[in-house]
């Protein structure tokens, strides 16, 4: 891509790869599982393009980023941690940021919000919507109980065991199967059953992705695995006990949230009532807008590029 | 004491023991190593006198409180969690802080990651302790003092509790309250031994009675120092989970109270840190700092009526009508 800076940046003790493009008021660009900075192609270009400052990291785990070998070193802490450092590397003379999550990067953006909300001018947050901590429940007791041992979140608890099944099913396979999800329902991965069809049945790439794209994918899954994108679902648990002082805080910061209505985690059970029947604006007071793309499944920014960067740029553009 | 009502509040998970007297705005006291509620009772009876609700918590590891058995749930995660579901549990949106030695420390997390929470902070001996996000907090201890400096002999699981059982747990306290050395407590090798004091007098200071040190003496028995220690056990592991707020500044007002005697002021760089101008820009909202002369590391204690005077004085100023009620008791 024309005009896209590659660079490595050392933060919070690792050493980050971040994608930079566009000059102007920053935008940090948080990508999810199994993901990398290159989720963001369209609106990295599209935003510099109308006058922001696009950063996209690859998370620690991810990418060109270091893959810290601790399982433990994957915590919201830990991850936040490195953003905020990396805002201080980089941008130390703009003391608040807009902020676009997608998937677990909308996670670590709730995560931010609340530790740091000073740092944040406005959030656009994708797919994934804010959870209030229960403190009478940990987070993997719920999806255990709601939904089974085979729930793809209770699967990836135990370090080795999804990753020697990805390795079965090949890097490059796992990636699209992921990349091109598109059932509401919710996603389980009974054990060697991958995801419940032959590994070398035909597999159509939709429109939005191409064959170049996914083998950039795979080469850089194929370089560090999954384990460290792996961790962060590891850490579910952890997070919530470290979270204890956040019970009950409210996420202080003008957000949009946007979301597909073919994304499981919007068809997850109570997420429609939470999102549009006061729950999340409860939650989150600032909550200005609330979008939901129709036919569009869980990689919303790769597959409405067009819509979700003009819903991006008419947010930011009121600050 | 009298009127001091005790009870059991369930927060994040555990028991905690809480003393409390008084109506009116919430005062919350947070004591330190290795001490208990009672550190607080000149400020628990003095401002339930004066219109203010006294709270009083043993901390996690501490006294009445549950003590979990592994180290790692002594971070300071754990212990703001404690205290946000204990504030919650008052059904206020805001207390005022008081809180020394560990308890400071822990008071400037909870000042940190729930500033909302806090009206205003008076701390007693240790200030802001900025985080170097290049150096773990013991590494940079150990360099500066060496393997006896007390924090770092404090590290190994269940060392300084079997140097601390040779001694006893009335030496082991008597020695550190009765502490009037500045300087950073160095140990002697390979045992506690003269500890954090080098001149322990025979008798007890006025400040200090035999039945105050009874009563610390009679729960330390009970639980060991385990849990306390603990908390200097997590130092690295508060460096390494509050990198979200390296160079983060503390916007609640503050007002810092230390004794020109007090080890913590005359250790770690901390007395240039405090007058130096890096305390100011670390928390633009610090509005006094009192040095009591001639007073050591347990202030609150040792000096309870200007303790006393400072934290009226400087809370009063956010909440007034404070006055109105204090004419009722």
């Amino acid at each position: 891509m024309e005009g896209l800076q590659h660079r490595t940046v050392n933060v919070n003790g690792i050493n980050m790869h971040i994608a930079e493009m566009g000059e102007g008021p920053l935008i940090l660009f948080i990508h999810g599982f199994p993901d990398l900075w290159f989720s963001w192609r369209h609106q990295i270009k599209a935003l510099a393009s109308l006058g922001y400052r696009c950063v996209a990291p690859d998370l620690r785990g991810y990418g060109d980023t270091d893959v810290p070998a601790s399982p433990t070193a994957y915590t919201s802490l830990h991850v936040v941690g490195d953003l905020v450092g990396l805002l201080d590397e980089i941008a130390g003379d703009q003391e608040k940021v807009f902020v676009v999550g997608h998937d677990w990067g909308a996670m670590t953006a709730w995560s931010l919000s609340l530790y740091r909300p000073e740092r944040i001018r406005a959030l656009v947050n994708i797919s994934v919507p804010f959870t209030p901590r229960n403190p009478k429940r940990k987070p993997l007791d719920t999806l255990r109980a709601v939904y089974g041992d085979d729930y793809y979140i209770c699967r990836f608890q135990e370090t080795g065991n999804i990753e020697a099944e990805f390795e079965q099913i090949g890097t490059a396979r796992v990636l699209k199967e992921f990349l091109t999800y598109r059932n509401p329902a919710p996603l389980y991965l009974p054990k060697g059953k991958g995801f419940g069809h032959a590994i070398d049945s035909p597999m159509k790439l939709p429109s939005w992705l191409s064959e170049e794209e996914c083998d950039y994918y795979a080469s850089k899954y194929e370089k560090t695995g999954f384990t460290g994108g792996l961790n962060y679902y590891r850490n579910l648990d952890l997070n919530w006990e470290l979270t204890a002082p956040w019970t009950g805080a409210k996420v202080n910061v003008p957000v949009k949230f946007i979301v597909g209505d073919l994304d499981l985690t919007y068809n997850a059970p109570g997420a429609k009532d939470y999102i549009h029947q006061g729950g999340l604006k409860r939650d989150v007071p600032f909550l200005e807008d609330v979008v939901v793309i129709q036919g569009a499944g869980h990689f919303l920014h790769q597959e409405r590029p067009d819509e979700i960067n003009k819903h991006i740029y008419d947010f930011f553009n009121k600050f | 004491m009298e009127g001091v009502v005790h009870r059991t509040v369930e927060v994040n998970g555990i028991k905690m023991h809480v003393a409390e007297k008084g109506e009116g705005p919430v005062v919350l006291f947070l004591h330190g190593f290795p001490e208990l509620w009672y550190s607080w009772r000149h400020q628990i009876l003095d401002l339930a006198s004066r219109g203010y609700h006294a709270v009083a918590p043993d901390l996690r590891g501490y006294g009445d409180t549950e003590a979990p058995p592994s180290i790692s749930s002594y971070n300071c995660l754990h212990i703001v969690g404690d205290l946000v579901a204990l504030i919650d549990s008052l059904g206020v949106q805001q207390v005022f802080l008081v809180a020394h030695d560990w308890g400071a420390i822990i008071g400037w997390y909870l000042c940190m990651f729930r500033p909302d929470r806090v009206k205003a902070y008076v701390c007693l001996s240790v200030p802001f302790l900025r985080r170097d996000p290049n150096v773990r907090t013991v590494d940079g201890m150990r360099a500066m003092y060496g393997d006896d400096y007390y924090i770092c002999r404090f590290q190994k699981p269940g060392e300084m509790e079997a140097q601390m059982a040779e001694v006893g747990t009335e030496y082991v306290l008597k020695n550190n309250l009765t502490n009037r050395t500045p300087g950073p407590p160095i140990f002697p090798k390979g045992e506690f031994g003269t500890g954090f004091n080098p001149d322990m007098p025979d008798t007890l200071p006025s400040w200090l009675t035999q039945d105050d040190l009874d009563y610390f003496v009679s729960k330390f028995n009970k639980t060991g120092f385990t849990g306390s220690l603990n908390y200097y056990r997590n130092f690295n592991s508060n460096w390494e989970l509050t990198s979200p707020w390296s160079g983060v500044q503390i916007k609640v007002p503050v007002k810092f109270i230390t004794g020109d005697l007090d080890s913590v002021y005359t250790s770690l760089n901390l007395k240039e840190y405090i007058h130096g101008g890096g305390f100011k820009e670390d928390v633009p909202n610090l509005e006094e700092v009192i040095v009591l002369k001639g007073v050591s590391h347990f202030n609150n204690q040792e000096a309870p009526q200007e303790i006393n005077a400072h934290i009226y004085d400087f809370i009063n100023k956010f909440s007034p009508h404070a006055h109105a009620a204090a004419k009722t008791t």
